[in-house]
């Protein structure tokens, strides 16, 4: 019973990670309608800029913020020279970009800090105890932040000028043009955003794993993808649920010997399945798609 | 037009004397002396390890020339350069024959070896590598290893274990990597070399990404064991011992195969924030204090200094003997043996003795090879990081 508490709150911590990545894709789909697929090397990215503002100035908060800053502009300079030519193309050529947005990033970065992993430690937290279990304190920090995250960005949203701007451009982009909303600076603070939050995830990623090389952000990438098209692409919560769904499923299967080997096929067995019976995701919405 | 010909001229002058020096230089072995041939990194990224085996396998021809030679004839180290490129080995190989190759060293690292193998199986020249870990390096007859063979470290591993602690006194455990052939293959003969009734069953997680994030739920499984086996890299086993270190007993030790090897060497990674202790299965410990390691470490810091002292010169070393104790058992048996026997001869003969071989040396004791070319040999526990007291 034990363990299956501590595997719990293990999933959730994971899933927290996902979902704060999976924020970034679906609130791009839902807005820009394009699948960023560079989304996760940005995490890397962001990585790379905290590990060299950590050696320049020493202090671990202020290059957390430093990154955060930096990743959030990387996105918005990778959104204008990258897709911004591509507005109004067909979505394969931007989709196509994309990957090779990707592609470059990866390969920048290895010729930049080499193949070889760096480890990386910015805080050593140690444990509390709970109720009888010790849990580690990022557990709880990667908890805590992602719940904080979620609400302030949906209250952002719901309430701000900005953020009613999203919606609207996300609703109909030619309509909200017509209502004298600049759909590409929105489109920038979307990216800007989500950039952000896969940087916030980054930090999160390091109290977990120490290690980062050029291909770091692939992987999480891919599952926060998935946690976002689980959760219903284009939707806030859904990407919530969707990660932390993810995640629990992961810690779970890992912690079964006899599955473990396969946690991955399972992940994404899950995701077959659940398409297959609601293809929209769990909190996905249906819409009728011009022709 | 005359331009033209003097043109010619000079190509034609060109190849003319690239024609003679490669005549002369396959003038070399006149047949008087023993050659072994190597090929290995002497320069580029690896060239830590081809210098040590060089260095290493030359010190043990000047121990042997100095004892007399063998029948009269001395030995002759030739080593080429192939900067762990496999593509360069059927260049070196071809210089190497021309130079009058008798036996050979094979590659120092494993993808040029495994090309190694190939060139030489057709002209049954016999070798054995002092480092190339691959399981298929010894695939055609004419192949050895002086090392142990990548998954066979998982039959050594467990044998260590078998022997060197109490019945009972350990709770096993072992975490491997899916679907990767190097760390599967360990693994699984791990499981069925481990005496279950001497120390209960294993405790088995895995994963499958070749950089995991989170290893939390494997070290949930893990945690109630002190020896947990790794037979992974050294990148995920570092992200698996910050995220055990406080979860996991530091009384536990953690007991890899050669990918732990480098693990105190990751940029950023202070080996001394893990509790627990780190060692690795090895055939070689480059801080023996008694024994034959003890002197080959004192001959070889005393001629080359500390900084190429590693297993593979070592194990090098060891190599030229093992070739060496073939050969003098088969001349007491009384068979033709003369640098000018051929090739494939004396890949027959040194078959045949490596059948009953059997000597000390610096990697171990009683080392021999099975028939398929497959070391056995005592392995050591070579020990990273004590725990902290």
């Amino acid at each position: 019973m034990l363990d299956f508490i501590v595997t719990f709150i293990n999933g959730l911590s994971l899933g927290g990670i996902y979902a704060m990545i999976a924020l970034g894709y679906t609130m791009v789909y839902g807005i820009a309608k394009m699948l960023n697929f560079a989304h996760g090397d940005i995490i890397m990215v962001s990585g790379y800029i905290l590990i060299v503002f950590m050696g320049i100035t020493g202090n671990i908060p202020l290059s957390i913020l430093i990154s955060i800053f930096f990743a959030g502009m990387f996105g918005v300079l990778m959104e204008k020279s990258a897709y911004m030519p591509l507005r109004g193309a067909s979505p394969l050529a931007v989709l196509i970009t994309a990957i090779g947005v990707s592609y470059l990033l990866q390969s920048v970065a290895q010729m930049i800090f080499g193949s070889a992993p760096k480890y990386v430690v910015i805080a050593n937290l140690g444990s509390v105890n709970l109720f009888g279990l010790s849990i580690q304190l990022y557990k709880i920090i990667t908890l805590a932040v992602t719940i904080v995250i979620m609400v302030v960005l949906s209250l952002f949203i719901k309430f701000s000028k900005t953020g009613r701007a999203m919606i609207a451009v996300s609703e109909d982009r030619g309509a909200s043009g017509l209502m004298g909303i600049d759909s590409n600076k929105i489109i920038s603070i979307t990216f800007l955003i989500g950039a952000m939050l896969a940087s916030v995830a980054c930090t999160l990623y390091f109290l977990l794993t120490p290690n980062i090389n050029p291909t770091f952000g692939a992987k999480p990438g891919i599952k926060a993808f998935t946690a976002a098209v689980i959760g219903g692409i284009g939707s806030i919560p859904g990407a919530m649920i969707g990660g932390i769904f993810l995640g629990i499923i992961e810690c779970f299967s890992n912690s079964i010997p006899v599955l473990s080997p396969y946690t991955d096929a399972i992940e994404f067995l899950i995701l077959i399945i659940l398409l297959l019976v609601r293809p929209t995701g769990i909190l996905g919405k249906k819409r009728k798609e011009k022709v | 037009m005359k331009k033209f010909f003097t043109k010619i001229n000079l190509v034609l002058l060109m190849v003319v004397a690239l024609f003679t020096t490669s005549v002369l230089s396959g003038c070399k072995n006149k047949g008087n002396e023993f050659v072994i041939g190597m090929s290995g990194p002497l320069t580029g990224g690896a060239a830590v390890y081809g210098l040590a085996v060089q260095k290493s396998a030359e010190m043990a021809v000047e121990e042997i020339n100095a004892l007399g030679g063998l029948n009269g004839y001395k030995f002759k180290l030739v080593a080429t350069d192939d900067m762990h490129d496999p593509s360069k080995v059927s260049t070196n190989y071809a210089s190497l024959m021309k130079q009058g190759m008798n036996f050979s060293l094979g590659c120092v690292t494993t993808k040029p070896c495994l090309e190694f193998k190939n060139l030489s199986k057709d002209d049954n020249l016999f070798f054995i590598t002092p480092s190339a870990t691959n399981d298929s390096v010894p695939e055609f007859a004419n192949g050895y290893q002086m090392c142990f063979a990548d998954t066979k470290q998982g039959t050594f591993s467990a044998q260590y274990i078998n022997s060197n602690y109490e019945a009972g006194s350990l709770t096993i455990g072992v975490l491997y990597r899916a679907g990767d052939d190097y760390s599967q293959g360990i693994y699984q003969n791990f499981i069925d070399a481990i005496d279950t009734t001497k120390f209960g069953n294993v405790v088995v997680a895995s994963f499958n990404e070749e950089n995991p994030s989170s290893l939390e739920s494997q070290v949930q499984s893990l945690k109630n064991c002190t020896l947990v086996f790794l037979p992974i890299y050294y990148t995920p086993a570092s992200t698996f011992m910050t995220q055990a270190k406080d979860i996991i007993s530091p009384n536990c030790v953690y007991f890899g195969c050669d990918g732990l090897d480098g693990i105190d060497g990751i940029q950023g990674f202070d080996i001394n924030t893990i509790p627990q202790e780190i060692s690795y299965l090895s055939h070689f410990n480059s801080n023996a204090t008694t024994g034959l390691a003890k002197e080959f470490i004192d001959k070889y810091t005393a001629k080359n200094g500390k900084d190429t002292l590693n297993q593979f010169g070592a194990s090098a070393y060891d190599c030229v003997y093992a070739i060496y104790n073939a050969l003098k058992k088969a001349v007491e048996a009384g068979k033709n043996v003369t640098p000018k026997t051929s090739v494939s001869e004396l890949c027959e003969i040194l078959k045949e003795e490596f059948k009953t071989l059997s000597f000390n040396g610096v990697t171990g004791n009683n080392i021999s090879w099975d028939s398929s070319g497959f070391v056995n040999k005592e392995a050591v526990k070579y020990i990273v990081k004590e725990k902290n007291s």
